[in-house]
């Protein structure tokens, strides 16, 4: 075991490995820590969407377009096989008030230079033939993308590893030295390292780190459950979400007083197809703690949503359940870049249900600020700062 | 002596013994390490036949102690409309 090293990156997700690959590019000294194995936390239990249209115009957008960017080349960098697919991709939209909401959002993603359009029931319906009658119709990107989450994890550490990263996998992070506000090594299950730069890459699990070192972090577990189907003939075009997907996820107190289960389990459509035929569908947005678990009432209230969007759907067979933790932060955005007052130390997490697609791009941010001190764009916003200080941009 | 002839732990992913024990070395602790590493156990049968074989090569190749449950039994395959069914008709 190395006992030294510049850099310790806590948490083998998508985003402590793609962090590792990044900065070993440049030629860092690196040591990435995971106290179970590669992609055993939300990066492993997750949907495979790079979707760009989701998200609120604005730093988010401009992040993930970054992303969508490397991601082109991505495969042929790590040399290993990601799955990357541009599938284009449908947000379905229900009704006249969603559809007023998604014009908006459309026409202020369209400035920033995404390429979306509104379609409405049969233009849809041309592309993806099972849509339920009753809807009005849906966005559509080109742009949109699938990726394997798991793949992606396993290229990241490979790639990063033949550039001489050391990977500690079964090794437990247990505490943080520092010395007058300057980090100074990592305690582990298995010994100590001693090193100069530590990245809180733990996802859902940031928090804990944070606190080693008597920081708070305003991170939660969001669980996210997602059924999987038998392989079928290709039947979903592209990845597909509901408007009422991005009403919960911008807007949450539009939902709040209602008493629909499945409304109160926070279940929003999310529909793709993999490679090799299987369907998912999910997803429930729950706050239980670390909890795993799948639930009954999970099963029921993703399938009925799905059914009620797609009817053709209710032939299939589901074979699996699971669920994973997304890492939540009360603005929706990311928590990425230096923490004041503890030299050395850096946090990249909090993209909870995004880490897929901005993995790369926090990757090139991260080694960017901690190899020049700058990066491309302008990211002081995403800073741990804008929840402990009184930021008014935040 | 070598192995000529692969052997096939999971047959219907056509992954060897080979390739479990250099998912090991790589890493994988758990059945799921191996499957996201090697795609066993994600076949027709859904690992009904392999897993157990996996467990096996699991336990005798590594520390006890590194070991954790890993595996959450496949659902019964099940139509999605008598799920949506249930209660509620
Ligand atoms: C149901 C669901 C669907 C999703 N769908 C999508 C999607 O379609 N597209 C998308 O972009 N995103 C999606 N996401 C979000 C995405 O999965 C996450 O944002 C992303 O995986 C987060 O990656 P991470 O590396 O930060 O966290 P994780 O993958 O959770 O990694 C954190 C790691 O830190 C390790 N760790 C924790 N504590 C310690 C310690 N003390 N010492 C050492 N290691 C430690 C953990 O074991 C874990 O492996 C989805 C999430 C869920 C749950
Ligand atoms: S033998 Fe491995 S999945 Fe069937």
């Amino acid at each position: 075991m190395k006992k030294t090293s510049e850099i310790v990156i806590i948490g083998g997700g998508v985003i402590g490995t793609s962090i590792a690959y990044y900065l070993t590019k440049r030629g860092k000294e690196v040591v990435l820590i995971e106290k179970n194995d590669l992609a055993s936390g939300a990066s492993g239990a997750c949907d495979q969407d790079i979707i760009l249209q989701s998200k609120n115009p604005g730093i988010h957008l401009q992040l993930a377009m970054k992303s969508a960017e490397i991601y082109k080349t991505l495969e042929a960098e790590l040399e290993h096989p990601i799955e990357y697919e541009n599938t284009g991709g449908m947000i379905l939209i229900e009704t006249q008030e969603e559809l007023e909401i998604m014009k908006d959002f459309v026409k202020r993603q369209q400035q920033i230079g995404l390429e979306v359009e509104i379609l409405d029931l049969k233009q849809a319906r041309k592309l993806q033939p099972g849509l339920s009658h009753h809807l009005v119709g849906s966005t559509y990107s080109p742009q949109d993308a699938h990726v394997n989450s798991i793949e992606l994890t396993l290229g990241f550490a490979k790639a990063a590893r033949k550039q001489g990263a050391g990977i500690m996998l079964h090794t437990e992070v247990v505490g943080i030295k520092q010395r007058n506000g300057r980090i100074q090594g990592v305690k582990t299950s298995r010994g100590d390292i001693d090193c100069e730069i530590v990245i809180n890459c733990a996802g859902a699990w940031a928090p804990k780190i944070a606190e080693m070192i008597g920081l708070t972090i305003p991170i939660k577990p969001r669980r996210g459950q997602i059924i999987v189907t038998e392989e079928v003939a290709p039947y979903v075009m592209g990845d597909v979400l509901s408007a009422r997907y991005i009403v919960a996820k911008y807007n949450p107190d539009i939902l709040k007083n209602s008493s629909d289960p499945g409304i109160k389990l926070g279940v929003g459509l999310s529909l793709s197809q993999t490679q090799k035929g299987n369907i998912l569908i999910g997803a429930t947005r729950e706050f239980v703690g670390y909890n795993t678990d799948v639930t009954r009432t999970g099963l029921k209230e993703i399938l009925k949503n799905a059914t009620r969007l797609v009817p053709g759907l209710k032939g299939m067979n589901i074979i699996r359940m699971f669920a994973g933790l997304r890492p939540y932060t009360p603005d929706g955005l990311p928590i990425i870049g230096p923490v004041e007052g503890i030299e050395g130390f850096f946090v990249a997490a909090g993209h909870e249900g995004d880490g897929i697609a901005l993995s790369p791009v926090t990757g090139k941010i991260v080694s960017d600020l901690i190899v020049d001190g700058k990066t491309f764009m302008d990211v002081s916003r995403l800073a741990l700062e804008r929840f402990t200080k009184n930021n008014p941009k935040a | 002596m070598k192995e000529k002839k692969p052997v096939y732990i999971c047959r219907c992913q056509e992954v060897t013994r080979e390739e479990i024990l250099e998912a090991i070395a790589d890493g994988a602790r758990t059945i799921k390490g191996v499957k996201n590493r090697t795609h066993a156990t994600m076949g027709l049968c859904q690992g009904r036949t392999c897993r157990r074989l996996i467990e096996k090569m699991l336990a005798e190749v590594t520390d006890i102690k590194e070991l954790k449950p890993g595996t959450r039994p496949p659902v019964r395959t099940l139509k999605i409309e008598e799920v949506i069914k249930g209660e509620d008709s």
